[in-house]
């Protein structure tokens, strides 16, 4: 347990590891799928608001995502990752939410890491490459959220893995449960709609 | 494709600046917890209501009623088809002359043994008549003995006028 503490949140756990935890919360201990919970909250929580752009919105669905994945325990296999598995969950959970909430579009958006204001790349992108030199992070933000949500589910998911999950095409091609050359084909067709969309920051 | 990655490189720096968004400092410090709670909660909620008991054994229904939710035209459509469905059902049973229209029975009678009304050709009794004793879901047999022509004022060919002879001392 001690390794466990020391370990960062964002490592990926042991395999052993990791089934071990799952194996004990299959029992009903809820110590254990604490630690699962731990392990993905962020990123589970950031892959549903990057989909959502609302915070209010994300923290409930990853929340419900955890708890429906709890109750359905019983019936993970194992035949993948615990983590692919309960991504599926979060993913399919906030697909059906938005498709729900389809034309009622209000964004509820994080603030900006402070640091972010000293990302030399950043402001080198904003100030320098943007007829735009007054825009400020604030409004660059909106903008990119606001693209975001101009593309259909399965691409904006595609680029939210991709390009800020960083997640690999295989890995996303498992989780949306489709082949390589689909996630590939979403992605080019994604950025290509975003670049023309965010076509004065891009200048 | 590595010429595509190249153009899309500004747009993949930009979107990294989606990962700068973050939520409220200590955010993360109760949420496993929150889960849990939620979750202990869950389990002790023995009873269940029927309406989850109902859309744990039909999945259909709810999904049904989602479709509802998620379109109101659906609900507009499926509302406006009830009250279709309603004014035809009460036009159509105003109709006097709906159950008339039908064709009613056939003039055999089950039992010939027992004469109770024979309508033929050659019956004196008038077919509208006839047809309105012999209707199947009619049991009032006072309502079908009586002329009913006779009420719109025509002449009844069974009524005959009564005469009395008194007799003179």
């Amino acid at each position: 347990m001690a390794e466990s503490v020391e370990r960062t949140e964002t490592e990926s756990p042991a395999p052993e590891e990791e089934s071990e935890l799952v194996r004990r919360a299959r029992k009903g201990d809820l110590q254990a799928y604490d630690d699962l919970v731990k392990r993905y909250q962020e990123r589970i929580y950031a892959t549903i608001y990057h989909m959502t752009s609302n915070h209010e919105d994300a923290n409930d669905l990853a929340q419900e995502s955890f708890i429906k994945a709890f109750q359905a325990l019983k019936s993970f296999k194992g035949g993948s990752t615990f983590y692919t598995w309960i991504y599926r969950i979060a993913v399919n959970k906030t697909i059906n939410f938005l498709k729900q909430r389809k034309n009622r579009t209000h964004m509820s958006l994080n603030d900006i890491d402070f640091n972010a204001e000293h990302d030399t790349d950043l402001i080198a992108l904003i100030s320098d490459n943007t007829p735009r030199r007054a825009a400020g992070l604030t409004e660059l933000q909106k903008k990119l959220n606001e693209a975001l949500l101009k593309l259909s589910e399965p691409h904006r998911l595609v680029v939210v893995l991709h390009d800020v999950q960083g997640q690999s095409h295989e890995e996303i091609a498992e989780v949306m449960n489709c082949n390589i050359g689909t996630v590939r084909s979403r992605l080019f067709y994604a950025r290509q709609q975003m670049q023309a969309e965010l076509a004065d920051y891009l200048k | 494709m590595n010429e595509n990655e190249n153009n899309f490189e500004s747009l993949k720096r930009l979107l990294a600046f989606k990962k700068r968004e973050i939520p409220p400092p200590g955010y993360f410090n109760n949420f496993s917890s929150q889960v849990l709670l939620r979750i202990r909660a869950g389990e002790a909620r023995e009873p269940v209501t029927a309406a989850e008991r109902l859309f744990s054994e039909a999945p259909w229904l709810l999904k049904f009623l989602q479709v509802f939710e998620a379109k109101p035209a659906y609900t507009g459509s499926f509302a406006l088809a009830l009250c279709l469905v309603l004014v035809f059902g009460i036009v159509f049973a105003e109709r006097p002359d709906y159950s008339a229209s039908q064709p009613l029975v056939t003039t055999q009678v089950a039992d010939n043994s027992t004469p109770l009304v024979s309508v033929s050709p050659a019956s004196p009794i008038s077919p509208a008549v006839g047809q309105i004793m012999l209707a199947p879901d009619n049991t009032n047999p006072a309502s079908s003995l009586q002329p009913v022509a006779s009420l719109f004022g025509q002449q009844d060919s069974l009524a005959q006028q009564a005469s009395f002879t008194i007799p003179s001392n």
